[in-house]
């Protein structure tokens, strides 16, 4: 830290997004090598969204409100759902390829190079599919947002919850690597953190205590996403958004001390 | 004959123990996915005097824990690792030995199934006595009998839906996993019922999924069992159920041969 410069910071950040540009060009390239699996993975993660979104079509057809929430409002949880998750695929597809290179101790070559380890394992990879998914996405979230009416204020805290949501994403998808480091188990544990926050598809208000307490603050999903899309509804308070952005730096800065202690750990086996 | 199976049975079973940790992060994973699905429920029929799309509180939760039970059952199979084997050329071991390579899956499919029924059956208990919910006990003989049958058919109707997604493995041996994920985890996982029971849908939609294999693995066997199917009706799921079950055993049988003519056990 004795030798950090601020006037280094743009020069270092446009080095590690030139690095990231040539990676992701990289894994896009190698994506082409195999169109037709690619527009399976398309097709099914459209299908995907669009059988979810007819499940919610047809229900809120028959009760008119879940947990209190319109269809509008539902629709809404469910695309925010839908960015977070898409935008963290996107980003940090790496972390599913990981486990090789820790069970083959391929990590090494990762440590040596000049370039910070956890940006190489987190966004070693980014995924075309998910690029290919966001502005539909985003039109669609714009579309459903402006229907719901919201203020400028409201409009500006979605976003910046949105971009708090995809801090905690971060720090949840350093945790899974800095994990499989230790147990050499990483594909199951992120599946699980898939699914944790698939459970936020849905608003966290239809969970029961306490699994509704654990998905709000254990497992912040519910800072993730629910909070952002009720914040564009007006219906979070000051002292909600201040604590979901604490949350999301204790989450990260915990992850990164994890992350230290899990190289620490790193035995080189296999290597 | 059946020595030889029985001990595929054994040895698969026990190799689910040698990744222990796999297991049990694959039934956390399970029960996970029920909840999103059993609080969904939950807070539509949070007034237990509410009927909504045919059903009342009791019978959608018991649905619910149905498909907990039933996708063990059911959709838990080994046979996914059948397009690797075929794109890594792991075939040509099993065509040189004296095993039939659909009853060896069969086998290895009955075992998961066992182990994750097991496990479902433990879970749903723990699940029971800590959400209390509502449980319907259907008590009818012919229509116990009726939903037996029917789950007996979706069994072999998976397993046929699974090896013909995984051989296509044997034309394009890259598509294994993106073919599985479309149909297997997409559609399967929608179009059975295991997300949201089928009479949710407009009748049209009803109409043209009722003609498709998929709603005969979850969604009719738990129509059978909560009684919204009655006479007629359970004679009719289970013909349509039957008549699939054959048309995609024989396709099983008509694609592995041309597969076969194609394999060329690349890898090897």
């Amino acid at each position: 830290m004795s030798n950090f410069k601020l006037e280094k910071i743009p020069k270092t950040f446009n080095r590690y997004l030139t690095i990231w540009w040539f990676m992701s060009k990289n894994s896009f390239l190698s994506y082409i090598m195999h169109r037709a699996g690619l527009l399976g993975l398309f097709a099914g993660k459209i299908l995907r969204f669009a059988f979810f979104f007819a499940f919610i079509f047809f229900l809120l057809g028959g009760t008119d409100t879940l947990a209190g929430y319109t269809f509008n409002q539902t629709i809404f949880f469910f695309l925010t759902f839908n960015l977070v998750d898409t935008i963290s695929q996107f980003l940090y597809r790496e972390v599913y390829r990981f486990r090789p290179l820790i069970v083959t101790g391929n990590f090494d070559l990762v440590l040596v190079k000049p370039v910070n380890a956890l940006f190489r394992s987190l966004m070693g990879g980014a995924d075309v599919i998910d690029l290919i998914t966001i502005p539909p996405l985003i039109a669609a979230i714009v579309y459903v947002g402006v229907a719901l009416d919201p203020t400028v204020i409201q409009t500006t805290l979605f976003i910046l919850l949105v971009i708090n949501g995809l801090i905690i994403a971060t720090a949840f998808h350093i945790a899974v690597i800095s994990l499989g480091i230790i147990t050499l188990e990483i594909d199951h544990t992120i599946m699980i953190y898939r699914d944790l926050v698939n459970m936020g598809r849905l608003p966290v208000d239809i969970y029961r205590q306490p699994l509704q307490g654990a998905l709000t603050y254990l497992i912040p999903v519910g800072i993730m996403i629910t909070l952002p899309a009720k914040a564009l509804m007006g219906l979070v308070s000051p002292v909600g958004v201040i604590s979901g952005i604490a949350l999301s730096g204790i989450a990260f800065f915990a992850s990164l001390k994890f992350w230290n202690l899990a190289l620490r750990r790193y035995t080189s086996a296999s290597s | 004959m059946t020595s030889k199976y029985l001990s595929v049975f054994k040895i698969s079973f026990q190799q689910e123990f040698a990744y222990r940790l796999n297991f049990v992060m694959w039934r956390v994973r399970n029960v996970m996915q029920f909840f999103l699905v059993f609080f969904l429920w939950d807070t539509v029929f949070s007034d237990p005097n509410r009927v909504v799309f045919g059903y009342d509180r009791n019978k959608i939760l018991t649905y619910v824990f149905g498909i907990l039970l039933l996708r063990a059952l059911v959709l838990s199979a080994r046979a996914v690792d059948v397009a690797g084997e075929i794109s890594s050329g792991d075939l040509t071991n099993y065509l040189l030995k004296p095993i039939n390579y659909f009853r060896y899956w069969f086998t290895r499919d009955v075992s998961s199934k066992a182990l994750n029924l097991g496990f479902a059956i433990i879970e749903a208990s723990v699940l029971f006595l800590l959400l209390r919910p509502p449980f319907f006990i259907q008590t009818n003989f012919p229509i116990l009998f009726g939903f037996l049958l029917s789950v007996i058919l979706a069994i072999l109707l998976f397993f046929s839906i699974l090896f013909l997604v995984n051989m296509i493995a044997f034309w394009a041996p890259s598509m294994g996993w993106s073919a599985q994920f479309l149909v297997i985890v997409i559609v399967v996982e929608f179009l059975s019922g295991a997300i949201f029971p089928i009479d949710i849908l407009p009748n049209a939609i009803q109409g043209i999924l009722s003609y498709l294999p998929f709603p005969y693995l979850l969604y009719f066997p738990l129509q059978i069992y909560l009684g919204k199917l009655t006479g007629a009706a359970i004679v009719k799921s289970i013909l349509i159920a039957g008549a699939w079950s054959a048309v995609l055993l024989f396709s099983v049988n008509s694609v592995w041969k041309a597969g076969l003519k194609h394999y060329a056990a690349e890898g090897r």
